[in-house]
């Protein structure tokens, strides 16, 4: 079917007008400073209660795959799993495979340490309070080697300290001594990888955070008790963020988020009426 | 990506032009006054940095209006700084600690040939790999897929088949295990009995059925008729739920994308109290 220049001017109209209206929902809540309630999901409240079940002291390894055209959606989320840890006196052992993601994981790190340093008046030390092991390639090889022997595969870590001999590293052999995971990732490789070449091996309890893209094919793995608890895109790691009381970037999304579903809806429901209406009467103008 | 170029909306391109000039001289404005790069106290090199962002930010949503220029050279330069970054990353984290220092920087003669021992072999089929690009020398390759396809398989296979298959029968049949265990010691039709035993074991046949409809939609060797179109279309309506389910959570995370823009611009571009 051949449209008319009218049409094609219209039809570029109404997607301008759609633009516009979504750029008004979700810039507005910000301009007014609204907020608004929900409930955080059941998977996100069982990995915040595994996370803050473990005792002071305890190794978690954070392994945080993605890259800066996912952090708005992860970032969040590490910021706020940092801060648990660093609030329970856990020890992040951090790193990733992702070679373009680095820098942004180094800096999220080095920032969130410095803001619990002002917050607590404590120091927060890299090798003592925390490790950045950083990125080495091998994806799945890697994993299998750090859970032969994590210091062997990481023998320095990110800042070339060695980790043989690192006071945050005691007693951490390989992932047999760690006592949590969790993997933020925002496609291959990432938390899959994790769950068959890490935790099903060598049994440590592993979370996940994802983009919400991907939320849904991990369900499964949710089911069979393979992942302890999941975040799911910015909405996951607002959940996180009201878990903590420490409501951040995530739960000010929230509510433009909601706006922007709500328009969506009315939308999608508004064209099929349209549509429908169209349909209708291109039928009685045949009859007729 | 783009849509035709048809000018149908009237406009001269010297109007456009103008708006664009008069968009780019309030951008600059709003910049220099929100964030005072050139002040004493100002961190410059963050300032400019946060300017560049939010510009190049504006010029990839501009397609949102049109394809343009300024929008080609944000694109070509996303996938330059990418690539460039990648290259640059994967030399200092991967090739020079990896390869380069232990032969290069090593700081004595035995850890010379401690890495001569454990990295010429690896580093052999590295490069055996970048013979691919040789019509003539090509076939050399075949010894590193050879050994990256055998041993990759020979470690995924039973990992794999446990995670996967194993694992996911068994939490498949769970609930109807738990629900034969427990039958005894819960009152019938109470809601325990209801809610701990029934509905678990319920969600299970739904997902036994699902699995079983969704594999026959995908299985040829039968004709899908009569009973057996039945099932595939019950397929098809299980596919279309979990499409559905996808589709939503796809809408969420480009509007989280969105907002996360959006926050950018708001909070270390105009720096709005937060």
């Amino acid at each position: 079917m051949t449209r008319s220049p009218a049409d094609l001017l219209r039809l570029r109209r109404t997607r301008h007008v759609i633009y516009l209206l979504v750029a008004a929902v979700v810039v507005l809540p910000y301009l007014f400073q609204l907020s608004m309630p929900f409930k955080p999901s059941s998977w996100a409240e069982k990995l915040y209660h595994r996370v803050d079940s473990l005792k002071s002291g305890s190794h978690v390894l954070l392994s945080f795959d993605y890259d800066p055209a996912s952090s708005a959606e992860l970032n969040p989320m590490a910021q706020a799993l940092l801060r648990h840890c660093f609030a329970k006196g856990l020890v992040p052992i951090v790193m990733t495979h992702w070679v373009t993601g680095v820098s942004q994981v180094e800096k999220l790190l080095r920032d969130t340490a410095e803001e619990v340093q002002k917050q607590t008046g404590k120091p927060v030390e890299s090798g003592k309070d925390y490790v950045f092991l950083g990125f080495k390639p091998g994806t799945s090889n890697l994993v299998l080697n750090m859970g032969e022997n994590l210091k062997a595969a990481f023998d320095k870590d990110f800042y070339k300290q060695p980790t043989e001999s690192m006071p945050a590293l005691t007693g951490v052999q390989s992932l047999k001594n760690i006592d949590m995971a969790v993997d933020l990732a925002a496609g291959t490789p990432g938390v899959e990888m994790w769950i068959v070449y890490g935790s099903d091996r060598f049994h440590f309890p592993l979370g996940a955070g994802t983009t919400a893209v991907q939320a849904p094919q991990l369900y499964p793995f949710i089911k069979s008790n393979q992942l302890v608890g999941l975040l799911g895109g910015l909405r996951g790691a607002a959940d996180y963020e009201q878990l903590l009381k420490k409501p951040a970037d995530a739960t000010r999304g929230m509510l433009a988020q909601s706006w922007t579903h709500t328009l969506l809806v009315i939308l999608i429901i508004g064209a099929n009426l349209r549509l429908l209406a169209g349909l209708f009467r291109r039928k009685r103008t045949r009859d007729a | 990506m783009s849509e035709p170029e048809t000018r149908t909306d009237g406009k001269t391109p010297a109007l456009e032009m103008g708006a664009l000039a008069l968009l780019v001289v309030v951008f600059l404005i709003v910049s220099l006054v929100r964030l005072q790069p050139f002040s004493p106290t100002a961190d410059t090199a963050s300032a400019i940095g946060i300017i560049v962002a939010a510009g190049l930010t504006f010029v990839m949503y501009s397609f949102l209006y049109r394809d343009n220029p300024l929008f080609k050279i944000a694109e070509n330069l996303y996938v330059g700084v990418t690539l460039g970054y990648g290259a640059i990353m994967t030399w200092r984290l991967s090739l020079m600690p990896e390869v380069y220092d232990p032969f290069f920087n090593s700081p004595t003669w035995g850890a010379f040939w401690n890495s001569a021992l454990h990295r010429t072999v690896p580093i052999i089929l590295g490069v055996l790999l970048v013979t691919r690009l040789s019509r003539k020398y090509g076939w050399l390759s075949r010894y590193s897929y050879a050994l990256m396809i055998g041993w990759g398989s020979g470690l995924a296979i039973p990992l794999t088949v446990h995670s996967y298959i194993l694992q996911q029968l068994s939490s498949a049949i769970a609930p109807f295990h738990e629900t034969v265990a427990h039958a005894a010691a819960v009152p019938i039709f109470s809601q325990a009995w209801f809610f701990e035993l029934v509905l678990p074991a319920l969600g299970a046949v739904v997902v036994m059925i699902g699995t079983v409809a969704v594999l026959f939609y995908f299985f040829f060797s039968v004709e899908h008729k009569r009973v057996g179109g039945a099932i595939s279309r019950l397929g098809i309506f299980f596919l279309m739920v979990c499409f559905g389910a996808s589709f939503g959570y796809t809408v969420m995370g480009r509007m989280s994308l969105l907002i996360g823009r959006v926050q950018f611009l708001l909070y270390e571009w105009l720096k709005i109290p937060k």
